[in-house]
């Protein structure tokens, strides 16, 4: 909790025999985070090189190359496939050695064939687009061709024109442009066209045809559509070996990459002529089960050694350390930036109010059961994306569970009452019949979202505070970054006080508890304010001075911020409640009193804007629930102590969907 | 219409209409200040995340940072009409 999982740095070294058998370990418990050897020539380092893959590596990755292309034809991958059963990877192997050849030509044959149909599918096309400006003139197809000592023009020109050398013509105004034939003899052709030219003339290609230009067309069409089939026939039998090879496909990609990246992995290692080293990190409490296991495996031929230097320097994978409930939150943390290895790791309170703060601001049962029968029809499409789609679906679960639970102590049900007086905040608005004398307690709302926005900021000061102390060198530097947190916390606290001495909110607003208040003592609180503020002042300002500019920003607009909680749960309260009172005020209830055909037609109109408007408000409730609490974390929460940019912990190994070793 | 001549009813019936305005004014004026300012970010965000998938959630950072403007306008509003 706060912590990632706590790792240490393991170095393994061996001789070069024993590679295989400590690469198959390590990818086999798939804890083993490799830090991949770089070489940069430095001293103590000679004669260490970068490892070069195993034998079958050449071969293995040709195959997945096949499989992969096979793959794309079928426009199918391992990641949307989903698991039918387990195979046992020797005889995905020995399926890879037998099958893949003849699934390789079936589906290259295929490809081929349909290919072919598809270029000549386009040149019987290209070929009736050229011959059909030539149907308009009345003359056979062989006309155009096999003279001596004649030339002929053919294309579209702007207008038609007087020629002066002699010549035949044929002039055809149409829509897609006017179509000009010229026939002249060959030393005037030179005369002509710049005449033509100068009309804006610009030719076309001649047929090679002969015959009627129907005729023509018509032998081009029944081509196309003997093609057409063709290459219709070649997709259904693709189709058709998809169903029959996906799986297979799937399982095969899964082994090949497997294979490949093993092999691989030792261009990942240093290695002299004899021996190799891997450096990596694991979790802390699995080294003495990896040693164990790679001892077994080498019958004790391996030197496995903790490094324990300082974990500052050099580079600690990240991997989240968080109860179960929190783990859908790391999402939300990924998005933004994965939690360097000392700083503090904010998901579990992110994990917890995110989906608070979600009902908060949208808090309405049926909105909430929307989402809830959301979250279940998304539920198979999600959980087939793997683990993120699981979390993804946690999340929207726990916003659609908080959604109802906040839309019963509100008390509303698609904008209006349930049968009981609100619990907490009323939020309704005096907007339709009936609604009058409601009295939304809007001042309380805000007051509670800022008050909630002071406790977050100085929260975030004070984990800012701990992430210095950890992760800065000690010194004057880090002494100074501290004290400028805690100077921000002052400043934030000062202001607080001054407000309240001037001020008190119990006058506004009313709470179950007395709010605390300074009138009473307004020349203590305010001197005490203005300390805090001085004191807080001089803290920043020793860190920078610069930094004092954003103290409007920093302290108050933060916690303004806040107040979109309650901003922006009102404005959806406010849309439910009018798309309510248009619907059932203006065209149900009228249409009701008078129900005739007009009547029915008003009814109709009613309960599709009741419908479209809640609909809206539905998606605008997922947009604006979901996106400010995720914003006041990162913007107004995060910016106060967290860097995030930690290396994501990536073991060596693949998890397997498809195939067993 | 003279002041002097107002009966009680249409001067409170006049404030609250001038409130109603005034709270119009502070959310759309903020909204459009607010569309402004996410205009330029909004841009760059995009061709920032284009480029590089890992810049999305620092791209929407910034983007939403001029969006407490209009919250501000709202909540003035709603101090307008409330308070």
């Amino acid at each position: 909790m706060f912590q990632p999982r706590p790792m240490t740095h393991l170095l393994i070294a061996a001789s070069k025999e024993q590679m295989a058998s400590v690469v198959t370990e390590l990818y086999r418990h798939q804890i083993f985070h490799i830090t991949d050897f770089v070489d940069q020539g430095k001293e103590g380092y000679e004669g260490v090189k970068i490892g070069v893959p195993f034998e079958n590596a050449g071969e293995l990755s040709n195959n997945l190359l096949k499989i992969r292309s096979i793959e794309s034809v079928f426009q199918t991958a391992p990641s949307t496939q989903s698991t039918v059963q387990m195979r046992p990877a020797e005889t995905i192997r020995a399926a890879i050695d037998s099958e893949l050849p003849k699934i390789e030509g079936e589906v290259s044959s295929l490809t081929v064939k349909r290919s072919n149909a598809e270029t000549r599918i386009r040149e019987c096309e290209q070929r009736i687009n050229e011959l059909k400006p030539f149907a308009l003139v009345p003359l056979e197809l062989d006309l155009y061709r096999g003279y001596e000592s004649l030339t002929v023009f053919a294309g579209y020109i702007e207008h038609d024109l007087d020629i002066s050398v002699p010549h035949e013509k044929n002039y055809v105004a149409g829509k897609d442009g006017n179509f000009i034939v010229v026939f002249a003899e060959s030393k005037n052709a030179a005369d002509i066209e710049r005449q033509l030219a100068d009309a804006g003339f610009q030719s076309v290609s001649l047929p090679v045809e002969s015959g009627t230009v129907q005729a023509a067309v018509e032998k081009y069409t029944v081509e196309l559509g003997k093609v057409t089939q063709i290459r219709e026939d070649c997709t259904a039998k693709i189709v058709e070996l998809k169903a029959k090879y996906a799986d297979l496909l799937a399982a095969c990609d899964e082994v090949l990459s497997c294979d490949v990246e093993r092999a691989e992995a030792p261009l990942r290692f240093a290695t002299t002529d004899e021996a190799f080293v891997i450096d990596g990190w694991i979790p802390a409490d699995t080294v003495d089960k990896i040693t164990a296991a790679l001892n077994q495996a080498t019958g004790e031929r391996v030197y496995v050694t903790v490094d324990p230097s300082d974990y500052e320097a050099t580079a600690v994978p990240v991997e989240y350390n968080n109860p179960s409930f929190a783990k859908p939150a790391e999402l939300f943390m990924d998005l933004y930036s994965r939690p360097k290895y000392k700083e503090l790791d904010p998901t579990i309170i992110l994990a917890i109010m995110f989906p608070l703060l979600f009902g908060f601001i949208v808090g309405d049962l049926g909105y909430g059961l929307l989402y809830l029968a959301l979250a279940l029809v998304l539920r198979k499409f999600l959980l087939k994306m793997g683990e993120m789609g699981t979390k993804a679906f946690i999340v929207i679960l726990g916003a659609a569970i908080s959604t109802s639970v906040f839309g019963l102590l509100y008390s509303e049900f698609f904008g209006t009452s349930l049968p009981w007086h609100s619990i907490i905040f009323s939020r309704h608005l005096p907007i339709g019949a009936g609604m009058e004398h409601a009295m939304p307690q809007v001042i309380e709302l805000l007051i509670i979202s800022a008050l909630l926005g002071v406790i977050y900021i100085s929260v975030g000061r004070f984990f800012g505070m701990i992430n210095h102390y950890r992760m800065d060198h000690p010194g004057s530097h880090r002494t100074k970054a501290i004290l400028a947190q805690l100077g921000w916390n002052f400043i934030l606290w000062g202001i607080l006080v001054l407000i309240l001495s001037v001020a008190d909110l119990n006058e506004y607003c009313q709470f179950p508890f007395a709010l605390p208040t300074f009138v009473g003592i307004p020349t203590i609180a305010g001197i005490i304010g203005a300390i805090l503020i001085v004191v807080g002042c001089v803290f920043v300002a020793i860190e920078n001075p610069l930094d004092l500019m954003e103290i409007p920003t920093n302290t108050l607009s933060h916690m303004l911020s806040f107040c979109r909680l309650a901003a922006v749960g009102l404005s959806s309260v406010a849309i439910a409640m009018v798309v309510n009172f248009m619907a059932v005020d203006l065209f149900i209830s009228p249409a009701m009193a008078n129900l005739d055909v007009v009547g029915v037609l008003l009814i109709i109109v009613g309960v599709i804007i009741l419908i479209l408007g809640h609909a809206l408000n539905v998606a605008l409730g997922i947009l604006g629930g979901a996106l400010h609490p995720i914003r006041l974390h990162y913007v107004e929460f995060f910016t106060k102590f967290y860097q995030g940019g930690g290396i994501i912990y990536k073991p060596f190994g693949l998890k397997r969907k498809f195939s067993e070793e | 219409m003279a002041i002097e001549s107002m009966t009680v009813e249409a001067a409170t019936a006049l404030a609250s209409g001038y409130t109603a305005i005034g709270a119009g004014l502070a959310v759309g004026l903020a909204g459009v200040g607010t569309g402004i300012g996410e205009m330029g970010i909004g841009a760059a965000a995009v061709g920032a995340t284009a480029e590089d998938r890992g810049m999305f959630g620092l791209a929407l950072l910034f983007t939403v940072l001029p969006e407490t403007v209009v919250i501000f306008g709202l909540v003035i509003a709603l101090l307008l009409i409330f308070v």
